[in-house]
């Protein structure tokens, strides 16, 4: 099964069931309730998360782990029951993207990150130390010097 | 905007299931105490504030060509 979504960015897109995710309570402060979540080129670092309802709603995303191998998402017991996750191992993660026109200006959103697990997602706040506008390569930085 | 003067240990409802409670007034600092359905997301102002802000601006910054940039080995 295919659903068809419209997006300002891509246009007129067929998403495998699979790659759709619920958003039970939005992203904060944006909404939606629906995405699909995009690979547009295999290999690529980056994805994107296409509200379903609302063509004019992408946001970049990636795997923070790659970045920052020493990235850590805590959440409290409390959240974890609320958002349905009781194995951390069980719920991927993914950041949100500030994109630029340059590799070195593209920043990351680690404060807030989302968990998915079962096709549902949420935008948690991130307990453990971390900035929501981190430079994305200052990970990979740190962990070669 | 509804104001409401409360010492500590007095309770504001709204509806029949959120009750915020003065806890403790010191100098400038309010320490507030809240009881909600689990359901009701509760954040700090300002913190929801930027994050808000960050992913309007995700949404818009985003050029095309991102596609193509490979991950890290």
């Amino acid at each position: 099964m295919e659903q068809t979504v419209h997006s300002t960015r891509f246009g007129e897109l067929d998403v495998p069931e699979e790659a759709l995710i619920e958003f039970p309570d939005g992203l904060i402060g944006v909404g939606g309730r629906r995405f699909a979540l995009l690979t547009r080129e295999e290999n690529s670092a980056f994805q994107w998360l296409q509200e379903t309802a609302r063509e004019e709603l992408a946001l970049p995303v990636t795997d923070p782990f790659p970045f920052f191998p020493d990235y850590e998402v805590r959440i409290s017991d409390a959240e974890a029951e609320r958002i349905g996750i009781s194995d951390p191992a069980e719920a991927e993660v993914l950041v949100i993207v500030r994109a630029a026109e340059k590799l070195e200006d593209f920043s990351v959103n680690l404060l807030a990150p989302l968990l998915i697990c079962r096709g549902v997602g949420h935008q948690v706040i991130n307990e453990a130390p971390a900035q929501v506008r981190v430079p994305l390569l200052s990970g990979l930085a740190e962990s070669a010097s | 905007m509804l104001t409401i003067t409360r010492k500590p240990g007095e309770k504001i409802m709204i509806g029949d299931d959120v009750v915020i409670e003065i806890v403790e007034v010191a100098g400038n600092t309010v320490r507030v105490g809240i009881t909600a359905p689990r359901e009701r997301l509760i954040y700090r102002e300002e913190l929801w504030e930027r994050v808000r802000r960050e992913n309007e601006e995700a949404a818009l910054s985003a050029p095309d060509q991102l596609d193509g940039l490979a991950k890290p080995s």
